[in-house]
């Protein structure tokens, strides 16, 4: 799964950067969020099928939001850290660092906010986070625990990398990313205002 | 939100209606589309105006942005799912 990931990654940078235009490539590239939400669907019944998973995620109550407050204190400890290394001041270094994952809407927050080059560095940290979440989670699967693979997926985790947490993880996890990934996505943009303001 | 209630439909089409032999070939259908997800997102990277620019001159510092917060993000959650969720980790296991 892997590396059916990363080809078909690299085929598509390769694509893109050639600038050669197939209708086909082009009409499913335009429509992508509609297979992200038959994707949505068919994990839907997988989950549907896998009877009580719904009861059990219901047992977790308050402690459903452990993950992406452990996420979000996580990064921003990240974007702390990566100030004092790259002398980049604290407010940006932690609103570059509160994207997670969610490359297109933080790099274009913190371009508009800090200039073009931090968010270039927004825009690629972030979707390095999301490229090595596809080669974590099944490391993370095996060694860690099953929730702390969503953990570098992030803001991610309900869309892009939810594929690689359904192959490696289970129905539970697989719910309580799709969560997660919801949670975060709204906190990203929250978390680059307020930090590029209290930092 | 969508994303919720498309799944939301899944879960009830899967519990009441779907059934138990065609799982296999619902599990194939779920990489083919992964797979044409993750392809069209590098389309849209290589396809961004100055893409190999940028990764060559912004790369060491984006790298350093990403790892430090990826790390200790799942630091911070293994450790927080070690203490709370405990529990129901080892029965998932067993």
């Amino acid at each position: 799964m892997v590396l059916l990931t990363v080809i078909a990654l690299l085929l598509g940078i390769v694509y893109g950067l050639s600038g050669i235009d197939i209708s086909i490539i082009g009409f499913i590239t335009e429509h992508t969020h509609y297979i992200l939400y038959l994707l949505m669907f068919l994990v839907g019944i997988s989950i549907g099928l896998n009877h009580g998973i719904m009861e059990k995620i219901r047992e977790y109550h308050i402690k459903i939001f452990i993950i992406p407050i452990g996420i979000i204190i996580g990064s921003l400890l990240g974007g702390i850290v990566c100030s004092f290394i790259s002398g980049i001041s604290m407010n940006t270094s932690t609103a570059i660092a509160s994207g997670l994952g969610w490359y297109s809407l933080s790099g274009v927050m913190v371009s508009e906010f800090a200039g073009a080059q931090l968010g270039s560095i927004t825009f690629l940290s972030n979707l390095m986070r999301e490229i090595f979440s596809f080669f974590s989670i099944p490391l993370i699967a095996k060694h860690l625990n099953f929730p702390t693979c969503i953990a570098p997926a992030g803001a991610t985790s309900e869309d892009t990398t939810l594929p690689m947490l359904i192959k490696y993880t289970n129905e539970e996890t697989v719910v309580l990313s799709v969560i997660n990934g919801m949670i975060c996505s709204a906190a990203v943009p929250i978390l680059i205002n307020l930090c590029y303001q209290i930092f | 939100m969508d994303i919720l209630i498309i799944m939301g439909i899944g879960i009830f089409v899967g519990s009441k209606f779907f059934p138990d032999r065609h799982k296999k070939k619902n599990e194939k259908m779920q990489i083919v589309c992964t797979v044409l997800i993750i392809f069209s997102m590098g389309v849209m990277l290589g396809g961004r105006e100055n893409f190999i620019q940028e990764l060559s001159t912004l790369g060491l510092t984006s790298f350093l942005y990403f790892l430090i917060p990826t790390v200790l993000s799942t630091i911070v959650v293994y450790l927080l799912t070690r203490i709370f969720m405990k529990k129901k980790q080892k029965e998932k296991e067993d």
